[in-house]
């Protein structure tokens, strides 16, 4: 008798506790992301908390490589997924094949309507070979050349003469003849990085063509190029030998030691907020050379199939990545270039970047974004790039012969992507 | 101990019996708990990782998406090893540095924890503790720290070592002439890189072993030493003669956990030059590798076969470091 | 008994630089977390440390970057180390008590794949690791990473090689004639001779889960359970950080290390006391 009483009372009080959240119908909605796109995520919540009010939102950081591992992990298994997750383009393509996030053309999300508003290239990144599109573009990184304007001066060098790869070299001389101490670029590999990676025909991988062969060897013309530009680099001396993100590297940037850097419109950012603030109005950026179009970095929000609120994180997505005014507030509060087409004609796109000595730079940066094309991506892109990497880092420092090296990398990357 | 009540109810054979069979089961009831975990979080997925070493998986295509090989992730390892063209031999190479980096790292740390132990505990009254506590405490920091003040003291323009040799070791008469004048690229040059990794593994793990083996010598009974001093046997001699000998079972043991660690070496390396490896792949140790397929490629069929080579690689070394010592305590 | 001798003071200077090797790198991760980033990087490096308005602005910086998440992650990382290690100093003990003291079949057998346990990579066993988690729904909770190594191979070794070489037999037969079971002689007797032994495997356990990350980061992925090491990691640099303040990072992984230092002080005059002074056999 007593039991059963318990039992009753519990079981009103749960139902009176039911109803209790019912009534308020809070929802938890989980978003798990990197550095610092959860910045940006943090400057849209209170925005998030007015236009939807009964959603509770959590929001989780882990670092980039540990994010993208725990995400790996989780969907093998299919489980323990957060309702959002964030996904960076170096990971989207890979992420797009798997079969373990919506398909956010189809219904009820109908991302098809909202292509046209991102950049282009971000669409196809994200969007599988078999057609489903699985990531809502948040930021990209159009890549751009930045340069020390007082450094090119002192040299007697006009930027436009960056603008090719043998002007690109020829002021590199001028530069060290002037001061010894000043080099052109960290390292030769970031010249050869870039080379490998832009200009590719519509359709073909940087390392793969459309139908899975290898484009790497000593036939390719662009593979050559990239191989021997690292290596007159090297070999005149213009390079400091500077990994990036070492600590050397900022060092070099806040000294003044290092002449130019390839990188996205991001670093921007970075050089003005701790790497290098003194040098404040010495930098100018400028489209990279010999017509290079690349994307440097970008992020995506995707929902996985194991999310229980699948509406309510669309909408949360939706806020966040077409909302226009939250896209400029991120832009201004975190220096997130945005991927939404729209944002860019707020007025701060027309503004002067004062870091870059009053520059317009963001409608460089614009105009750049709209010409990156989609890379397609391979299964084996991240094996071909060791491989490559570790060939340059012979041909570099121990003086390993161009073709020999090219022809063993397409032979290494052959050996496994056969399989 | 059995309470007087109990003991008067219950017949005398039953206490016996009871003391009988609870002094047979009582081994194999306090090893369970391992073996129990074991078998839930361990057993499964270790037979899991064989059959994923026998698929082709991406991981994040799901459950559902291995696709059985065979034998073939295995056949493509071994061929490395026998057959450069066809094989990955980026895991042999991997598991090169591995093993050099073991030895290099591993050898000073013994070399210099036993006589430093044996110094402590014969040699120092007062200072016994605080010596001790000095050595191991590189062994409580947490490798992550640790990663990034040793990352910041190998820099080559900025950092500690280099200003130390430069500016003070160079501005020595006469040894300036055998000190190169060049920073030196710790994390730079793939010679340097294997000796890098090694300097922090040894300053973090040497007081390690040497706690280790100031447990093994406190087990040496005093009165050998006193016996060998009335002898006349000099510090050297009583080393030699009565600490070695009597040192074996706990050298066994060190250089076992200095075994399973090296070939396992992962964070100290992968903090200090990344899942690459550096220049060259130098500091690409074979987990770093491994977890590198895994994660970045997508390639968890490969991972999976090389944990198992790696696994029968480091089981074997561990069985001939067995042997090794069987032999020379029998001989 | 030393009496002072060229070969004596040889070897005492050669003790005393070693130990001074010891203790720079700890040092300056001291001076490091006392400084910012400008001076760290400067040449010559600091050698002192920062003044106190510096001290407060790089905590102040690790409490922004790490969104005021830091001192709650801190007691999760603390919680998870100190059940992991009770746990693993109860149950890897008795096991290694077990190995030692008792001669049962197939003992030896037993051992060895208790040993061979420890050969197998454990990285690869991430996925089906928290398949498992997942299937007992034990996702974001912090016993999927102590409860699985409560009784650790490591543990068992460690203490079966130590009760072996300092417990003799006897004592089991003199405590059976008092009337102690099996598990008594265990508790009231083998437990207080080995303490030695369970202040170094306390302190490796709890070194161990303390820093962790890989297991941590893929369980523990919300911000009520979470790590301490996983936290540090998020903002210690890379390309995607856009504003990081190395000062305040110095001072979060020199917080992270500092439990360890105070828990190793505690531990430590047992620890070398009971190493040194008196062998549990006299």
């Amino acid at each position: 008798m007593k039991l059963r009483t318990i039992i009753a009372f519990g079981l009103a009080t749960a139902a009176v506790a039911g109803l209790v959240s019912a009534q308020t119908g809070m929802k938890k909605i989980t978003i798990a992301a990197f550095p610092s796109l959860d910045e940006a995520v943090k400057i849209a919540l209170p925005g998030l908390k007015k236009k939807y009010p009964n959603y509770d939102i959590e929001l989780t950081a882990l670092q980039y490589g540990d994010h993208h591992q725990a995400l790996t992990t989780a969907l093998a298994t299919g489980q323990g997924l957060h309702d959002i997750e964030a996904v960076e383009i170096g990971f989207v393509g890979k992420f797009a094949e798997g079969g373990g996030l919506e398909d956010l053309n189809k219904a009820p999300y109908n991302g098809k309507s909202f292509q046209r508003l991102f950049v282009d290239y971000t669409v196809a990144q994200a969007t599988s070979s078999d057609g489903r599109f699985i990531g809502m573009p948040a930021d990209i990184g159009p890549g751009t050349t930045f340069y020390r304007k007082d450094i090119l001066d002192k040299a007697g060098i006009s930027s436009t003469e960056l603008t090719t790869w043998e002007g690109y070299i020829a002021a590199g001389k001028k530069i060290q003849a002037k001061d010894k101490k000043v080099f052109l670029i960290n390292s030769a590999a970031s010249a050869a990085g870039l080379i490998w990676r832009s200009n590719i025909p519509s359709g073909e991988g940087i390392f793969f063509s459309k139908d899975n062969k290898v484009i790497v060897g000593p036939d390719s013309a662009r593979w050559v190029k990239a191989f021997t530009i690292a290596k007159q680099i090297r070999d005149a001396k213009l390079d400091a030998k500077i990994g990036e993100w070492s600590n050397e590297w900022y060092e070099g940037f806040k000294g003044g030691t290092v002449a130019t850097q390839f990188s996205g419109a991001w670093l921007q950012g970075h050089f003005q907020n701790w790497m290098a603030p003194d040098t404040k109005g010495l930098w100018r950026v400028q489209d990279l050379p010999d017509g290079a179009y690349a994307p440097w970095g970008g992020s995506f929000y995707t929902i996985p199939n194991a999310s229980k609120n699948k509406p309510e994180a669309w909408n949360v997505i939706k806020y966040l990545t077409t909302d226009r005014a939250q896209q400029i507030a991120s832009f201004r509060g975190n220096g997130a270039f945005p991927a939404l087409k729209s944002a860019w004609a707020d007025s701060s796109f027309n503004e002067p970047v004062e870091f870059l000595g009053g520059q317009k730079a963001r409608l460089l940066w614009k105009a750049a974004a709209n010409r990156i094309k989609p890379l397609d991506v391979n299964k084996y892109d991240s094996v071909a790039e060791t491989i490559v990497t570790t060939q340059l880092t012979a041909v570099l420092d121990e003086g390993k012969d161009i073709k020999a090296a090219l022809t063993e990398a397409r032979a290494e990357i052959e050996k496994r992507a056969r399989r | 101990m059995i309470s007087p009540a109990i003991k008067s109810e219950v017949p005398q054979h039953w206490t016996q019996t009871y003391t009988r069979w609870q002094r047979i089961l009582a081994p194999y009831v306090f090893i369970s708990p391992f073996f129990i975990l074991f078998l839930i979080f361990g057993l499964f997925p270790m037979i899991f990782s064989i059959y994923v070493s026998m698929t082709s998986w991406d991981a994040i295509s799901g459950l559902g998406g291995m696709k059985f090989v065979g034998l073939s992730n295995y056949k493509f390892l071994l061929d490395g090893l026998f057959d450069p063209s066809k094989g990955d031999t980026d895991f042999w190479k991997a598991i090169r540095q591995t093993a050099y980096i073991a030895v290099i790292s591993g050898l000073p740390q013994h070399l210099i924890a036993i006589p430093l132990a044996f110094m402590i505990h014969t040699g120092m009254k007062r200072m016994q503790g605080f010596v001790t506590a000095v050595y191991f405490a590189p062994f409580v920091t947490s490798v992550a720290a640790i990663a990034a003040v040793f990352g910041v003291l190998y820099s080559e323009r900025n950092g500690f070592l280099n200003w130390f040799i430069l500016e003070v070791l160079n501005k020595i008469p006469l040894l300036n002439s055998i000190i190169t004048d060049e920073p030196i690229k710790w994390l730079g040059n793939k010679d340097m890189i294997p000796i890098s990794i090694s300097i922090l593994v040894i300053w973090r793990y040497t007081g390690w072993n040497t706690v280790l083996y100031l447990a093994g010598l406190q087990a040496i009974p005093q009165d050998l030493y006193e016996a060998a001093e009335v002898d006349g046997a000099s510090k050297f001699e009583r080393f030699r003669y009565i600490t070695l000998p009597l040192l074996r079972p706990t050298m066994f043991t060190a250089v076992t956990f200095s075994i399973l660690g090296g070939m396992q070496l992962f964070l100290e390396a992968f903090l200090l030059v990344d899942r690459g490896g550096g220049n060259q792949n130098a500091g690409r140790t074979s987990v770093m590798y491994l977890l590198d397929n895994a994660f970045n490629n997508l390639l968890v069929g490969d991972a999976a076969a090389q944990t198992w080579v790696l696994f029968v690689i480091i089981f074997s070394l561990s069985a001939v470091n067995n042997w090794i010592f069987n032999k020379i305590r029998n001989d | 008994m030393t009496k002072f001798s060229l070969p004596n003071l040889a070897i005492y200077t050669l003790i005393f630089i070693g130990g001074v090797l010891m203790i720079i790198p700890l040092y300056f991760m001291l001076i490091f977390a006392t400084q910012s980033r400008e001076v760290i990087f400067s040449f010559p490096p600091p050698m002192l440390p920062g003044s106190f308005e510096q001290i407060i602005s790089n905590y102040n910086a690790l409490m922004e970057m790490t969104k005021g998440l830091f001192w709650r992650v801190f007691w999760n990382s603390f919680y998870l180390a100190s059940v992991a290690t009770i746990t693993t100093l109860f149950f890897s003990t008795l096991a290694g008590y077990g190995f030692a003291m008792y001669d049962f079949k197939g003992k030896n057998w037993i051992f060895n794949i208790v040993v061979a346990t420890q050969a197998i990579p454990a990285a690869l066993n991430l996925i089906p690791f928290f398949l498992i988690m997942n299937l007992i729904g034990w996702i974001d909770q912090p016993k999927a990473l102590w409860f699985p190594g409560m009784a650790s191979a490591f543990g068992i070794f460690l203490t079966r090689q130590y009760i072996q070489s300092a417990i003799p037999r006897e004592l089991m037969d003199a405590a059976r004639v008092d009337g102690c079971t099996e598990f008594g002689i265990f508790w009231r007797v083998i437990l207080p001779l080995i303490r030695p032994a369970l202040g170094t495997l306390g302190l490796i356990s709890f070194i161990g889960v303390w820093n962790e990350y890989v297991l941590q980061s893929l369980i523990l992925r919300n911000n009520e359970t979470r790590t301490l090491q996983t936290l540090i990691r998020t903002i210690s640099g890379g390309t995607t950080v856009t504003n990081i303040d190395y000062g305040g990072f110095m001072m979060g992984t020199a917080i992270t290390v500092l439990p360890l230092l105070i828990l190793f002080i505690f531990t430590s005059k047992q620890l070398i006391s009971g190493l040194t002074a008196g062998s549990v056999k006299s």
